[in-house]
């Protein structure tokens, strides 16, 4: 039976070469994303370390998205 | 009303759709892949090798749909000048080119024990690779250009010229004989699949979509950071 499931009369090949590329392509896709993200932020991050103190309130008065990013940050940390 | 789609608003949203997507997603593929290799039966003429249905059906879907989408955002940015569609769209294409290729690569390897060849130049195949080169152009359009507002007149050419040939590989197998088999999924009309089969064809196309929606919403928070770091900058 799991011969059957591997070989699939034949056309095994096929089958888990299409599955295959499709997994790995996807997740080669899904990782990149990841880490360009990943990267995003802590530049991101580091850009509002260089703020002076008053800058750096100013700017997160004033954005959502930084203060968001900051929240997300410090929850990994 | 566009308002709403200001980046403040919707970031929070981003990332509450990032955990859930993330959270369903695994479970979700399981069951897919279950349905698609275990449960869903041989086909009476093809045997297993239909089983490739369920990659190579979701992922043209797929790049069909962000193709058509991006069209849609591009006329709508023409006219509105909602510059988050321009972040949309720039997010999309890339999901959009790569379904098209899986869809073309998965087809290939259905169409060697099929019908003998890996490729043939008719007219599914020919429209679907054409839809592979309009949206490495349209990429390319962000790689290369610099001035924003050129990036947005060539990019929305490209997808408005790119949309002609959507019709023609919806219609292709119909207009044309060829190798590619008729549509079997109808919107309007009765579908010719088994439902031991469009259940695990349905199951896969949620779980293509799934993931998808979790790379454009990755893709498109990076844009959001992009440009909120560049007004640091500027500041």
């Amino acid at each position: 039976m799991i011969a059957n499931f591997i070989t699939m009369n034949g056309h095994g090949l096929y089958v888990w070469l299409s599955f295959s590329i499709v997994f790995i392509s996807c997740t080669v896709v899904y990782f990149k994303t990841k880490k360009t993200l990943k990267k995003y932020e802590q530049e991101f991050l580091a850009e509002i370390q260089t703020l002076s103190l008053e800058e750096k309130n100013k700017t997160l008065e004033t954005s959502n998205v930084a203060k968001q990013i900051l929240a997300t940050s410090s929850k990994a940390n | 009303m566009f308002k709403f789609f200001s980046s403040s608003n919707i970031y929070p949203l981003i990332q509450k759709l990032i955990k859930f997507i993330n959270s369903i997603f695994f479970l979700i593929l399981v069951i897919g892949l279950t349905f698609a290799l275990v449960l869903s039966p041989p086909d009476y003429l093809q045997g297993d090798v239909v089983r490739i249905m369920y990659v190579h059906v979701p992922s043209a879907w797929i790049g069909l749909a962000c193709f058509s989408v991006i069209t849609l955002l591009s006329v709508l940015n023409f006219i509105f000048k909602i510059k988050n569609f321009y972040f949309v769209n720039k997010s999309i294409a890339p999901i959009g080119l790569l379904f098209t290729c899986l869809a073309i690569v998965t087809g290939s390897l259905w169409g060697q024990p099929t019908w003998g060849t890996w490729w043939a130049w008719d007219a599914r195949l020919t429209s679907m690779l054409t839809l592979m080169l309009f949206y490495t152009f349209y990429i390319l359009t962000f790689k290369l250009l610099k001035k924003k507002e050129v990036i947005i007149k060539v990019s929305s050419i490209i997808a408005i010229i790119g949309s002609i040939n959507l019709p023609i590989i919806k219609y292709s197998v119909e207009w044309w004989t060829t190798l590619h088999q008729p549509a079997s999924i109808k919107i309007s009309g009765s579908s010719t699949i088994h439902s031991q089969m469009m259940l695990p064809l349905m199951v896969m196309l949620l779980v293509f979509l799934l993931y998808a929606a979790l790379i454009f919403l990755m893709k498109y928070k990076t844009e959001i950071i992009r440009i909120k770091k560049k007004n640091i900058k500027r500041n």
